[in-house]
């Protein structure tokens, strides 16, 4: 446990010190505030929007995040920062999930920070408190960061450096469809991970809350599927030749 | 000798299979015994297999075939990493990490306890000569400063076993003389030395064994003395003997004075120069001594490369 948490407190040392970061945070921030703008086009719905708008990029400031995992990997591997790493009593499977909760807790910080940023320029705007609802959808995004990176270092161990960030984003891009795939049970929560379970955007903006236990289920179902992607890629890992 | 090994491999052998493309074999039935407490050089021109060999010793590759042990347990053992300091060919670590930061997360790793790991690292910065740098991030450091950090991280746990991939590369004259004190200093304290290097008067400066490696193919491995063979004669003249060294000076090979005035001179192989020398040996006991001189290791392994008819 002590190297999983060792491996994963490098990693977000490492990327929370970039500056692009904190600059992908601040676009967000403006992209989410640009909402108010649109009162009359919206038909006074612009508060509506700015919450559907805050969610939405949240989950895309996430899966940026995420993605960024399918370039960290191979990088690492490819630069010898990996041999380092793995010439200590680490073990291949504890450098995996290390590197995964390294890139959760950067994906944590920063759908937070997003998720703080909306709720201030929310209650600045229109003085009022965010709802429950919203509250639970920011955190439900944050929870479906566990099966996305999951899937992330999953591609990025089985697939060759170029693709594997493609692949990734496509996976997940088909995984937060709706009911399209769900008649195809093995792919559709099975292959690829069911994230719409993770998604009631369009009751939260009008302020229809899910139950916590609900919530509480969710998180185990990505966290159940996480295991099963990773134990999947740490299986591919520990055959691979780290030139 | 078998017990005292540190790392032995027996049939070692690794093939690169390639999608459309013919297999490459970067290691063919590779049997090395490195002894406990010796620094071991292991030499071969480039794509000779040295980093694959090293690869699997440090289970970041699996071989094709054969068997490699490390400090008695075989080397895809986990718990064995610990008692060994492994520095890569093109050391590469987090950027955005100081090197204090980098170094305390090895010491993690490496299981060394709290309460020792703080003085552990500031030992080893000071002993690659990077204290100043503590706080400097990692992705700021030069060729030679990563390679320093890169050193500081092998060392870091006070190994039984160092494994070095081209340690001097990239290193100044400077550099690469402290680096050559750092690898006799763990060897004086008992640590054994394994390392890969192009730089053959380094190897020759430092190393008790080596081992020739061409296109994955062990071409000799022993004690460097007994490899090196006698290529002629070694006499040292004592201070203050000016009348003996005239008689020498003209048919020596090469000439060099020491610090403390004596003087080496090297002469070939030849019957004249023998008598020569055994007249000068009856004539001034006290003031000269005579020993073989053994071929310079560069020009044995060119040798030995081309006798293997593989020179590229």
């Amino acid at each position: 446990m002590n190297e999983i948490i060792a491996i994963a407190g490098s990693t977000w040392k490492n990327v929370l010190r970039l500056k692009v970061v904190y600059f992908l945070v601040f676009c967000v921030w403006v992209l989410i505030a640009s909402a108010l703008n649109y009162d009359i086009l919206s038909l006074g719905l612009h508060k509506e929007l700015l919450l559907d708008a805050s969610l939405f990029l949240n989950t895309i400031a996430g899966v940026l995040v995420i993605i960024s995992l399918t370039f960290e990997i191979p990088k690492e591997l490819k630069e010898g920062v990996a041999s380092a790493m793995l010439s200590k009593p680490l073990g291949r499977t504890n450098y995996l999930v290390g590197k995964m909760v390294g890139y959760i807790v950067v994906g944590f910080v920063v759908c937070s920070l997003v998720a703080i940023g909306s709720f201030l320029i929310f209650n600045i705007s229109f003085s009022e408190p965010i709802g429950i609802a919203m509250l639970q959808n920011h955190i439900m995004i944050i929870l479906s960061l566990i099966p996305m990176a999951a899937i992330a270092v999953l591609f990025s161990i089985a697939l060759p450096e170029i693709i594997a960030p493609i692949v990734t984003v496509l996976v997940i891009w088909f995984a937060h469809s709706t009911g399209i795939l769900s008649s195809i049970p093995v792919i559709y929560g099975g292959i690829i991970p069911d994230l719409d379970l993770f998604n009631f955007k369009s009751e939260a903006v009008y302020n229809n809350a899910v139950t916590w236990k609900y919530v509480i289920l969710v998180a185990l179902w990505g966290i159940s599927y996480a295991i099963f992607a990773s134990s999947l890629a740490s299986l591919l890992f520990s055959r691979k030749d780290i030139k | 000798m078998e017990s005292e090994a540190v790392i032995i491999t027996e049939g070692l052998s690794k093939v690169y299979k390639r999608l459309f493309k013919p297999s490459v074999k970067a290691l063919d039935t590779l049997s090395i015994s490195v002894p406990k407490g010796s620094v071991f050089g292991f030499l071969g021109p480039n794509g000779a297999g040295k980093t694959t060999t090293i690869k699997i010793l440090m289970d970041l590759i699996k071989a094709s075939s054969g068997t490699a042990a490390v400090l008695g347990k075989p080397s895809y053992d986990v718990e064995v990493k610990g008692m060994i300091g492994f520095l890569p060919d093109s050391p590469a670590f987090s950027p955005q990490l100081t090197a204090y930061e980098f170094l305390n997360i090895c010491g993690k790793l490496l299981k060394i306890p709290s309460e020792r790991r703080s003085a552990r690292i500031e030992n080893v910065l000071d002993a690659v000569k990077m204290s100043p740098h503590a706080r400097d991030k990692i992705g700021s450091f030069s060729r030679g400063m990563l390679q320093r950090i890169g050193v500081a991280q092998a060392i870091l746990n006070e190994p039984k076993l160092l494994i070095l991939d081209e340690p001097l590369l990239g290193l100044d004259p400077y550099g690469r003389q402290e680096f050559k004190q750092i690898i006799l200093g763990e060897q004086a304290k008992g640590t054994s030395v394994f390392f890969s290097s192009h730089i053959l008067s380094d190897v020759e400066e430092i190393c008790d064994h080596i081992a020739i490696l061409n296109k994955g193919k062990m071409l000799c491995c022993g004690k460097i003395d007994d490899l090196l063979a006698a290529s002629g004669s070694k006499a040292v003249v004592a201070p203050n003997n000016d009348d003996l060294l005239k008689e020498l000076v003209t048919s020596a090979v090469t000439t060099s004075k020491r610090d403390d005035g004596s003087w080496i001179l090297t002469f070939e192989n030849s019957s004249e120069i023998k008598a020569m020398l055994t007249k000068a040996v009856e004539k001034f006991p006290q003031s000269i001594k005579i020993s073989a001189s053994h071929e310079k290791l560069e020009d044995f392994f060119f040798r030995i490369i081309k006798g293997d008819g593989k020179t590229e």
